[in-house]
């Protein structure tokens, strides 16, 4: 909302309107002395350069009354101090002065005095940074002690005396020691050999010190692993350029080769599943050709509840090179579809089996044929069921197109083995597996019908419903 | 003391810092030094003493008058020699170095030895002998209350926050390469080489001789017109008196400086004729008006700190450019403190300010050290932190609170005697 301040603001012309230059109103002019008196007691502010007008009129409102420039808040805000609060608390206590006083420090042995400010208040208190002064302590041996227990080949008294000297002086910084160390006066010795020497007097003099019946904590130090150690690194810092580039180029190569070695791998693979592909379709096409005779009689009919091959679950013949464990011949291949895994899983609860045993070799063949049995079975229900809803829907149709003459006759035969285990019809013997394959091998003729979409129907035995309710 | 905050405690300690070129004083907390003028002095033999040389100090005894600070020494005089006291970074004319303390003492501090401790930094190769006479001239001479001295190379790795480092301090007279672990110098290591910012100066000289070109320092000029480019200059000449080769020869080295400072230039990779011709060149002008544009001299001059080899009459294998001597002086160190040492690359003295040489170093560095190594160069940026790194280094140690234990005392060192400084200062 645009208010007349506002314009005026937009204008860029200051105080009220017409109160300058243009006259204005006879009552403006009236009241002009009262209002410019009243301008002039408070302070104006004239709206800075970039602020929004919105925002400066959020600062100070334009309802004329100069005075109540802060709009009161519509809810009554919690504290009664807010922003009235005018003064800064700085500090609450009073002024602590400073003083420019002499001091010793505790950490330094001599009392050496210095100055410097401080305050009043701390006077006479420790200097505050001595408690800093920390230091290694390095253990010191009489004479007794080394000439008892501390001597070994290559050092002498003097040697180790300078050597602990370094060591107290710069507080086992050994890169330091070993830089200081005076290797002319004794003979050159690397960082691991003074640091050997160290460690173990350290050791040998706690375990002299220690109560007898204790044993002490003592820090042992590898010093040929050390020095190995560093031989590696160096050997590894020194390696030139080249050296670098040759060992990634090898180790890019070696995986090369690993890469190609899979491939291979899968390769191989891939023609073994081919190739017993292409021995079973052969088995399957004589097979065919054997019954087809037999089928003759039968109706070429629109597939739609048939299954594939039905025999079971095919485990992989377990060629893999190296070691491999038992149970993994027990994991079903990745053919088996995720509904007969459910199936399977179900029944073996159903029968109360483990669903892992100990892959014995003997429970692995036995656990796997009874999967595969498991599968064949549910196949085989999967087929019959198929066809006895095909057969009802057939009946149906015949019910509508021949009310009241309906046959009585042949279809049920096809179904019947693999449910009663009696053989009717073609079959006279028992229906093993080879058998049973030739029956659904009848059930699944259809040539015509493309090989996925057969598929799709075993796996869905909702949408051979579907298709059939289309019919 | 002001709280443990910052951990600082001041005891209103001195800091000196006697560099080859210039010397560094002030008060220890503060920032940037007190005061900073050419560690050479001028000299004058056998001049009978004058009243009105004021900024002239003379030692009882001595004939000879000392001019020291730039007021008084870059007046053009007489029979006035320009020496130093320092030679090799070590102190060498002991009287001269007296007179050049009386006279911070004296013009710049403007109060008594004998109230402020001292903190003063040295080469890192100091000996023994020299160490103990200062710390005697020290406490006998200005009765200081305390002393302590440290390395320009432990100074400049604190003044950059470091502990553990390889400084890099390229100066006048040597680049020196320290490695400096927890505030100690590894001695063994150290690495020198005179390929430094007089070094640099020397090939300029020898580039105006090659160019035909006449250097006149500015003492000598009375008016100058303005000319043309690489027209002969048009100057007149001031008259003063004769001097000295060695004064001569100091103020054209100013201009040299002045001219390294504004147009040399390292190149980012080893320097090509073909590379440095493309780059834009800089145009300088002389004190005396000639003036001309510099083009692959700016590159070509400088080289020779990186690559050795370039430098005429020189045989090449005796001195390392800066690349390989931190890669010299790395390799001397232990291999455990290798990575430390890469991790932090200190650049610091005058002449890094060159430009592009904190580049020219980091390109060389990662060429050399392994890829596993990580590297980091410290550098700061400013020009007075650059310079004065060592002083910083040494105000910020001796206004700390927990280094008030580490003076050594007058009492301590009237117990134990000179000797204490190699046991206190290591």
């Amino acid at each position: 909302m645009a208010t007349t301040s506002d314009v005026r603001d937009i204008l860029e012309l200051s105080g009220p309107s017409g109160q300058e230059g243009e006259g204005g109103t006879p009552r403006e002019n009236i009241m002009k002395t009262k209002k410019v008196k009243k301008l002039s007691d408070t302070p104006t502010f004239k709206r800075p350069e970039g602020m929004h007008r919105e925002v400066y009129a959020l600062l100070f409102s334009d309802n004329n009354s100069t005075y109540f420039r802060d709009a009161p808040p519509i809810i009554p805000s919690a504290s009664n101090q807010g922003y009235r609060t005018l003064k800064a608390k700085l500090g609450r206590s009073k002024v602590r002065p400073w003083k420019f006083m002499p001091f010793t420090n505790p950490a330094r042995k001599d009392g050496a005095i210095f100055n410097h400010w401080r305050r009043v208040a701390d006077e006479g208190k420790d200097y505050p940074f001595a408690r800093f002064n920390k230091s290694v302590q390095a253990p010191i041996y009489s004479e007794q002690e080394y000439q008892l227990h501390l001597h070994e080949e290559g050092w002498t008294r003097p040697e180790t005396d300078h050597l602990f000297g370094l060591c107290r002086k710069f507080d086992l910084r050994w890169f330091v020691i070993h830089d200081r160390y005076d290797h002319d006066q004794f003979k050159k010795r690397s960082i691991e050999d003074l640091k050997e020497r160290y460690y173990n007097i350290c050791s040998k003099l706690t375990k002299i010190r220690a109560p007898p019946g204790q044993e002490p904590k003592v820090y042992v130090f590898d010093a040929d692993h050390e020095r190995r150690r560093k031989e590696q690194l160096e050997r590894l810092f020194n390696r030139t350029p080249e050296q670098v580039k040759e060992e990634e180029y090898l180790n890019q190569e070696l995986k090369k080769i690993e890469m190609r070695k899979k491939e291979r791998e899968k390769k191989t693979q891939d023609l073994q599943k081919l190739i017993t592909a292409a021995d079973s379709s052969d088995a399957r096409r004589s097979e065919r050709k054997s019954t087809k005779k037999k089928l003759l009689t039968k109706e070429k009919r629109e597939s739609s509840g048939s299954v594939d091959i039905p025999t079971g679950i095919k485990f992989p013949d377990f060629k893999q090179a190296g070691v491999s464990l038992r149970s993994q011949r027990m994991k079903l291949p990745s053919s088996v579809g995720q509904k007969k895994v459910k199936a399977i899983e179900q029944l073996l609860e159903e029968l109360g089996i483990d669903l892992y045993p100990m892959p014995t070799e003997e429970i692995c063949r036995e656990f796997n044929e009874l999967r595969s049995d498991m599968v064949f079975l549910y196949d085989l229900k999967l087929a019959y069921a198929n066809c006895e809803f095909e057969l009802q829907t057939l009946r149906h149709r015949f019910e509508a197109l021949a009310p009241g003459k309906m046959p009585l006759t042949v279809l049920p035969t096809t179904v019947g083995p693999s449910t009663s285990g009696a053989a009717p019809a073609e079959s006279e013997e028992s229906p093993t597996r080879k058998k049973a394959s030739d029956i659904i091998d009848v059930v699944s003729t259809g040539p015509s019908t493309p090989q996925r979409k057969r598929r799709v129907s075993a796996a869905d035995p909702g949408s051979a419903i579907k298709k059939t309710k289309k019919l | 003391m002001s709280g443990g905050v910052y951990g600082g405690d001041e005891v209103g300690a001195l800091v000196f810092d006697f560099g080859a070129y210039t010397t560094r004083a002030g008060y220890a907390g503060e920032d940037s030094p007190k005061v900073e003028f050419p560690t050479h002095v001028g000299v004058v033999e056998g001049a009978e003493p004058m009243d009105t040389g004021a900024t002239g100090d003379k030692p009882q005894g001595a004939e000879k008058k000392v001019y020291i600070d730039y007021n008084s020494l870059f007046v053009a005089r007489e029979n006035m020699e320009m020496t130093t006291p320092l030679k090799d970074g070590m102190i060498e004319d002991w009287d001269l170095f007296q007179m050049i303390l009386d006279h911070i003492y004296k013009k710049h501090i403007h109060s008594e030895p004998e109230l402020h401790p001292v903190l003063m930094s040295e080469a890192p190769w100091n000996v023994r002998g020299k160490r103990e006479r200062l710390t005697e001239l020290m406490f006998e001479h200005y009765n200081i209350p305390a002393f302590f001295l440290s390395k320009t190379a432990v100074l400049s790795a604190f003044a950059n926050g470091r502990s553990t480092g390889i400084v890099v301090d390229s100066g006048a007279t040597s680049t020196t390469v320290v490695p400096v672990h927890d505030g100690y110098v590894l001695q063994q290591a150290i690495v020198k080489s005179p390929l430094a910012g007089d070094f640099i100066t020397m090939q300029c000289r020898q580039l105006f001789q090659e160019l035909n070109i006449d250097v006149i320092p500015p003492y000598q000029i009375a008016a100058k017109e303005q000319v043309r480019d690489t027209a002969a200059p048009v100057w007149k000449k001031k008259n003063v008196p004769t001097t000295t080769k060695s004064f001569h020869n100091y103020m054209v080295d100013e201009v040299l400086r002045d001219f390294q400072a504004s147009v040399l230039q390292l190149s980012d990779s080893p320097y090509e004729e073909q590379v440095a011709v493309q780059m834009p060149t800089i145009h300088y002008e002389l004190p005396n008006g000639y003036n001309q544009d510099f083009g692959s001299e700016r590159f070509r001059v400088c080289e020779a700190l990186f690559d050795p080899s370039v430098v005429k009459g020189m045989a090449s294998n005796t001195m390392l450019g800066v690349g390989h001597s931190v890669t010299t002086s790395v390799g001397m160190c232990d291999i455990d403190l290798r990575p430390a040492l890469y991790g932090s690359v200190v650049v610091t003295g005058g002449n890094s300010l060159l430009s592009g040489f904190t580049d020219r170093l980091n390109k060389e560095l990662s060429s050399k050290t392994p890829p596993s190594m990580r590297l980091k160069m410290i550098h700061n940026s400013g020009t007075a932190e650059r310079r004065f790194s060592s002083w910083i280094g040494g105000s910020i140690l001796a206004s700390l609170g927990t280094f008030q234990q580490m003076w050594i005392s007058k009492q301590e060192y009237e117990e134990a005697g000179k000797g204490c400084v190699e046991r206190k200062c290591p």
